[in-house]
């Protein structure tokens, strides 16, 4: 009898996905995942790097920094993560040795989410397979480069999450904001830096010509005729479920990757919910061209 | 005036009227391929209006994708002609690598085909997988050989 119950547990065991996680958590997860934008920057496409081992290089006004290995390798990725330390470097970008992490990675928006989503999120991250691949050491210019001072940038620039709905807006507004901030991270991109690479707030999602990567991130305020206030609903969802614009054109470029490895995998509810919130934003007028020269 | 002069002021004359005459050429060529190009953007956004939007239009969905299957066959002659310079946002690489970029396009007319298909077959259903089919296409050329927004020309 003893053996037959060892057996079973033995299969019971087999069964659990990696790391003996929760199948329904790494589910939620892989939602959140999507819901983030696929964690693109973390892959590095151009040299066929494996999913999600790091080594990209995300070209920044101040140099270029390396994404690292998030997968559950134990030695090279994030695999000795506690539950604790996976939340405190999403919310306060602080690594398990108290490295400070430079705010390329988006910590100032995924720092709103829910605890339950983290952990979800990492539930999916740990039931990926595990790449060994050591971090690239991203060395960037002094002063940008001197991490101790990356605590002086949080002081000033980050405001610890987790989102805190508004009572007074309704629900799917809220749903809105909670995607598009924390999860979604649309600020990151489409907001001009200072600079100390904090977000200037006075042109949130205005609009910058020195996007990540060096891309030009438009502006996506609902002004009519600088930002995208002339789009409907439809128009918003549509564009992050398929990548092609009202007049039918389609999106390279960074973007381009954050909805084919994310926003188009999520609910239609959820793509109306980011609309609704982008078209309550006040309307910005900040036309974005680029300074190279034109022909 | 001297005859040296009069043949050296014919001459600029002549040359300028030549060059004058070259870049009308061009700009005709970039006006002409861009037409082609906004016809295959026309008929995505007509088929993404359709389906964004519900529209009772279901069965013009075939008919757009009939225009931009045979709008993507022109793109080869369309762009033929080497124009580099001027209001273009196409980038040299494409006459560099000329073969690659009409395999490039045929990728268009071949997903077209599929929608056209998928438009055909009474299952709507098949649609939206087959127009993603040909926003890769798209993406397959614009991604190699159109300039990054960031160089594209004040439209």
């Amino acid at each position: 009898m003893a053996r037959v119950v060892t057996v079973l547990a033995l299969i019971c065991l087999l069964n659990l996905p990696a790391g003996g996680q929760d199948a329904s958590a790494i589910e939620r997860g892989e939602y959140i995942f999507r819901a983030s934008g696929g964690c693109s920057c973390h892959t590095d496409v151009e040299n066929e790097g494996a999913f999600m081992a790091g080594g990209r290089a995300v070209r920044t006004p101040f140099g270029s920094v390396y994404a690292t290995n998030i997968t559950a390798d134990s030695e090279t990725g994030i695999g000795t993560w506690r539950d604790a330390d996976f939340i405190r470097a999403m919310r306060h970008g602080i690594g398990p040795d108290g490295t400070r992490f430079f705010p390329v990675f988006p910590f100032t928006a995924f720092t709103g989410m829910s605890d339950r989503d983290l952990l979800d999120l990492k539930a999916y991250l740990f039931s990926l397979p595990h790449a060994e691949r050591e971090n690239t050491v991203t060395d960037l210019p002094p002063p940008f480069g001197w991490r101790p001072l990356l605590g002086v940038w949080s002081w000033l620039y980050l405001e610890p999450g987790p989102y805190a709905p508004d009572p007074e807006r309704e629900a799917e507004w809220n749903r809105g904001a909670y995607l598009a901030t924390a999860l979604g991270h649309c600020a990151e991109c489409h907001t001009p830096r200072n600079v100390m690479g904090g977000l200037d707030i006075e042109l949130a999602y205005a609009g910058t010509v020195e996007g990540p990567e060096g891309e030009l991130a438009p502006n996506i305020t609902p002004d009519p005729d600088t930002g995208i206030g002339r789009w409907t609903t439809a128009d918003i969802t549509w564009y992050l479920r398929t990548g092609l614009k009202p007049d039918g054109d389609d999106t390279q470029g960074l973007m381009a990757e954050l909805i084919d490895n994310g926003y188009r995998h999520m609910t239609s509810s959820d793509l109306e919910a980011i609309a609704a919130y982008l078209k309550s934003l006040d309307p910005i007028v900040n036309r974005v061209v680029a300074e190279k020269p034109n022909h | 005036m001297s005859w040296k002069s009069i043949g050296q002021v014919t001459g600029f004359m002549l040359i300028l009227s030549f060059s004058g005459a070259h870049a009308q050429e061009e700009a005709a060529h970039l006006a002409y391929r861009q037409k082609v190009m906004k016809t295959i953007g026309a008929s995505m956004g007509a088929i993404s209006d359709i389906l964004k939007n519900g529209l009772p239009h279901q069965e013009n969905i075939a008919v757009h994708a009939r225009v931009l299957r045979d709008a993507s066959t022109l793109i080869e002659s369309a762009f033929e002609k080497k124009v580099v310079e001027g209001r273009t946002d196409a980038q040299p690489k494409i006459w560099q690598e000329w073969e690659k970029y009409v395999a490039a396009a045929g990728e268009m007319t071949t997903a077209s085909d599929a929608l056209i298909e998928a438009a055909t077959s009474g299952d709507a259903s098949a649609i939206p997988a087959a127009m993603k089919g040909v926003g890769e296409s798209c993406g397959g050329c614009h991604k190699p050989y159109r300039k990054p927004k960031e160089e594209r020309f004040k439209r």
